[in-house]
């Protein structure tokens, strides 16, 4: 997927301009989240559920690569192919050459953002080989090439003009419709003749089960089903923080999952394969690849400080409690992943250079660390990247803030120094006040001003306050203030 | 009752004095005899959440010899006692002596409501005010300090006062910090609604416990509905007194 | 190629220093747990009704069999594909099917697998399979798939009929994964937890059924 990350404040700007857009965030995210908190509860503790996962998740990427190894073992022998794939480019290819080999000219996808990350639907459509999305929200946005709004509803704030002019021009559509449910049954169609037809599948993975070598799939459509059944080759791609050691975890998991994601007890479809179809059965894939994506991680989970990122499930919760995201939508994340998950993976991912506003814009509430059911603790890291941030503009433009900065710590170390500072700047800052308030002054502070006042930084500080009152009590011998 | 010491932050000594002075007259009333130590600066807040923990580093040190010594330390703010408690161990971690001290002053500090509810174990302070009154649940209080009972209950025992809870009342109001300007126009949106929740709720004043979130929302509604008032918990608590309420 | 890609990333990630494992919270049995019977049917129908399900109780395989025969009354079925487990071969489909009007055929009938699928995708008006397990926590039917149990039988069909025996009702998930990948035996390729029909809500959030796989579930408990 293309990477605009840059535009942040332009493409949030516009969409807080947007009433579909505002219409949605206004609506959707606050409804998952009060369903979230009532499936919850069909936990008798939902507290020590919550920890569980934290716990599974923490344990996963702590052993990631003996898990890995077992996985890869019992997935072999229960006769998948299992193969890695260090960047996107290798990943890639892997599956064009299996696309290749098999003269495929067409292929089905579930959603996979892992896909998404290495752009393989581009490389399929460079290759002469035509992706068709089966994803209903992931067709949409695919065919509107543009970046995900929610990562459960990818087009969920698509006007519906919008989308029957699409698939009247590219799924087939004869008759203009603006109902969603005729939307819906158009795509349907399309969709079905594609899954009947179409040779070779490829799914993501939600969780790769170790103990097993299974790998298990989260969907409510069915398109991912049908991905598993038709075609004669499946392909699934899997990013190596997939991986968990049992399969009792990953029904825990599954189960979190749904709960945070969409606000239900299960995905009305959940599909665990271990190797392709057994020799005897009339449908299923006869060959399965797994496909093991590293494209980054693995550099990730070098650096110890960042490691936490990998525990990431997917699930979406951060999103709908963020009070950024439901202001600005998926579009200025500017990714495939937006709203806190996007704020934690797209810096480690894409670096931080690119991504400064993903980790900058933001207050530190803290909400997203909270419900997160894998335990990242995004609010840290979002202050590590900042660190990163600031000791790479050491060297460049940052260079006046390291030395702001540099000269604070030394103030703040020092009670003279600092309370000077403040009397040099009280009288520049004070001047532009009246009546004691503060209503604009240009720098830096600026924005603030737009709507808001601010009172005039105080000419008897509290130091001060005290210091008199103290030295009033010592004259008058122990008078009370 | 051994001395408390008070921690007063940049921006209450800077921005909002008078904050500072209700503390210290709602602790004499309440029989506790504040120490301040003149030499505390900043808890080095703005310099981590910059990106800059080397600077932050310096500032916790200082603040540990400032504060290092005393039984008990208390604060009109959640944000900046989280900083203390949460964020000084880890940012001293390779240093084992200063580490150490940090995690032993951890245990030594409260934000005011927490102190008072938890430590004193006084609800009733002996104000009063007439009328209805509303609290917003600031980020860092509520999540980080798991603090909200207690300043919730502080106000209920204030005498005539109704509490009328606010809608979304643990939303951010959009402060952040450098957010709040650099981020100008979703800080903007984000406090908009908070006032709008404020204003909904019908409650003839706002109570918030947090120097950064006064100074936004007070910031806004000074702007845009001047006859509607926010007061810091320890204003409300310790009865306004010069000016009546700003 | 493939192998130095390999070698090269385990290598990476087993050049830091191990983490600690956390401990693992205990976690309270599960309610369903403690539900008998009939409070088991009883959770199981509340679930799969609320996402439009509809469940029917049958006693015996008459019983079953006149569910059957009502359903392919109302919903106008003409041709059906059926599994070939055990639950679904005691009910004696094909001599039901001459009965009433109603064209039955399994996978097995057709020549290749594109006739197959032809016919599943095509044809059958509705797909009727047993399943290995149900489980009351949210109304979900888990099957092993092989050749008695077609995947796409109980997925392209716009209908979806499940007859499952009551003694395979359980409480949790964890009782019906265990028993294929637990102890031995034939472990399955493909397992499928099927908890009402296809849906999205994608396009404008508004609910639809039917996105790709079956528009209605239906299940009847025998025994």
């Amino acid at each position: 997927m293309k990477v605009n990350t840059r535009n942040f404040v332009q493409t949030a700007e516009r969409e807080m301009q947007n009433q579909y857009a505002r219409a949605f965030l206004a609506l959707m995210p606050p409804v998952i989240a009060a369903l979230r908190v009532q499936v919850m509860g069909s936990f008798p503790d939902p507290e020590a559920a919550q920890e569980l996962g934290r716990a599974i998740r923490a344990e996963a990427v702590a052993r990631m690569p003996d898990l890995l190894e077992e996985f890869e073992r019992n997935a072999v022998a229960a006769g998948a192919r299992v193969l890695w794939a260090r960047d996107a480019s290798e990943a890639n290819e892997l599956v064009l050459s299996i696309a290749r080999e098999r003269n495929v000219t067409e292929v089905t996808k579930g959603k996979s953002m892992i896909s998404e990350e290495t752009g393989l639907n581009e490389a399929f459509k460079n290759n002469g080989i035509e992706p068709f999305e089966t994803d209903l929200g992931e067709f949409i946005a695919q065919q509107l090439e543009r970046p995900p709004f929610h990562i459960v509803g990818p087009a969920i704030n698509v006007p519906v003009e919008e989308i029957c002019d699409l698939f009247m021009k590219k799924a087939g559509m004869e008759k203009a419709t603006t109902d969603p449910v005729e939307l819906g049954y158009a795509a349907r169609l399309f969709l079905r003749d594609k899954f009947r037809r179409v040779r070779m599948g490829i799914t993501g993975v939600n969780v790769a089960v170790a103990e097993t070598g299974a790998i298990v799939n989260v969907e409510n459509e069915g398109n991912i089903r049908f991905n598993k059944s038709s075609p004669l080759t499946q392909v699934s791609l899997m990013s190596i923080e997939k991986v968990v050691p049992t399969m009792n975890d990953a029904l825990h998991l599954v189960r979190l999952l749904c709960r945070n994601c969409t606000g239900q007890g299960i995905s009305a479809y959940v599909s665990i394969d271990r190797g392709p179809k057994m020799k005897e059965e009339f449908d299923g894939p006869e060959e399965l690849f797994i496909i093991i994506v590293d494209n980054g991680r693995s550099r990730i989970y070098e650096d110890v400080k960042m490691r936490q990122v990998l525990r990431c499930i997917r699930c979406g919760a951060c999103l709908n409690l963020c009070p950024i995201y439901s202001k600005i939508g998926g579009y200025p994340y500017g990714w495939a992943y937006s709203g806190p998950m996007g704020q934690v993976l797209n810096p480690a991912l894409l670096g931080v250079d690119d991504t400064s506003d993903l980790f900058n814009a933001c207050t530190l509430c803290g909400t997203c660390r909270e419900i997160c059911p894998a335990g990242v603790d995004h609010p840290e890291l979002f202050l590590y990247y900042r660190e990163l941030e600031a000791e790479g503009k050491k060297m460049s433009s940052g260079r006046w803030e390291a030395r702001f900065f540099k000269l604070w710590g030394t103030a703040a170390a020092h009670t003279g120094l600092w309370r000077f500072f403040y009397r040099l700047v009280r009288p520049v800052v004070a001047r532009y006040g009246k009546e004691g308030k503060i209503k604009a002054m240009p720098g830096p502070f600026e924005g603030w001003f737009k709507t808001r006042d601010l009172p005039v930084p105080a000419r008897r500080t509290f130091r001060d306050r005290w210091r008199k009152s103290m030295s009033e009590k010592n004259l008058s011998r122990g008078g009370m203030e | 009752m051994g001395a408390v010491s008070l921690f007063i932050p940049c921006t209450v000594d800077f921005m909002m004095p008078e904050v500072g002075e209700a503390v210290v007259r709602l602790l004499r009333r309440l029989g506790v005899e504040p120490v301040y130590h003149e030499e505390q600066t900043c808890c080095g807040q703005p310099a981590m959440n910059a990106g800059y923990p080397a600077e932050a580093r310096k500032a916790a040190k200082h603040f540990i010899e400032t504060f290092g010594d005393d039984e008990v330390v208390v604060s009109p703010s959640g944000s900046c006692t989280a900083m203390v408690k949460y964020h000084y161990p880890e940012l001293l971690r390779d240093e084992p002596s200063w580490h150490g001290r940090a995690e032993e002053l951890s245990n030594r500090i409260y934000e005011l409501s927490q102190y008072l509810v938890d430590v004193l174990g006084v609800e009733d302070v002996g104000a009063s005010f007439d009328g209805t009154v509303t609290y917003h649940e600031s980020c860092h209080i509520l999540r980080r300090l798991g603090v909200s009972r207690q300043p919730k209950v502080l106000i209920k025992k204030v005498k005539g006062t109704t509490f009328i809870p606010m809608d979304q009342a643990d939303a951010c109001c959009g402060f952040g910090g450098e957010f709040s300007f650099r981020y100008a126009f979703i800080s903007e949106e984000m406090v908009r609604e908070k006032v709008d929740h404020y204003l909904k709720s019908g409650a003839d004043l706002l109570i918030i416990s947090e120097p950064g979130c006064l100074l936004n929302i007070s910031g806004y509604l000074s702007r845009n509905n001047p006859d509607k008032k926010a007061l810091h918990l320890a204003e409300f608590l310790a009865g306004v007194q010069e000016g009546g309420v700003k | 190629m493939e192998e130095s890609a390999r070698e090269e990333i385990l290598a990476r990630l087993r050049k830091v220093p191990k983490e600690e494992t956390p401990v693992r919270p205990v976690l309270p049995p599960a309610r369903e747990l403690s539900l008998d019977k009939e409070g088991l049917v009883s959770l199981f129908t509340e679930k799969l009704s609320r996402e439009t399900g509809v469940v029917y109780r049958a006693a015996d395989r008459d019983e079953a069999l006149d569910h059957l025969t009502e359903i392919a009354r109302t919903e106008n079925l003409k041709r059906v594909m059926t599994s070939t487990d055990d639950t679904i071969l005691s009910l004696d489909l094909p001599a039901w099917g001459d009965r009433n009007g109603v064209a039955v055929s399994t996978a097995a009938d057709y020549v290749d697998r594109e006739e197959y699928k032809r016919a599943v995708f095509d044809e059958a008006d509705a797909g009727i399979t047993g399943a290995d397990f149900a489980v009351a926590e949210t109304g979900t039917l888990v099957t092993a798939h092989s050749e008695r149990q077609p995947r796409l039988v109980s997925l392209a069909p716009i209908l979806h009929i499940a007859v499952v025996g009551i003694d395979r009702l359980v409480p949790v998930y964890e009782e019906a994964l265990n028993a294929f990948y637990g102890y031995g035996g034939r472990i399955p390729a493909h397992v499928t937890l099927i908890t009402g029909p296809s849906m999205t809500a994608d396009i404008r959030a508004t609910s639809f059924k039917g996105m790709h796989g079956p528009r209605r579930v239906m299940v009847i408990l025998l025994g």
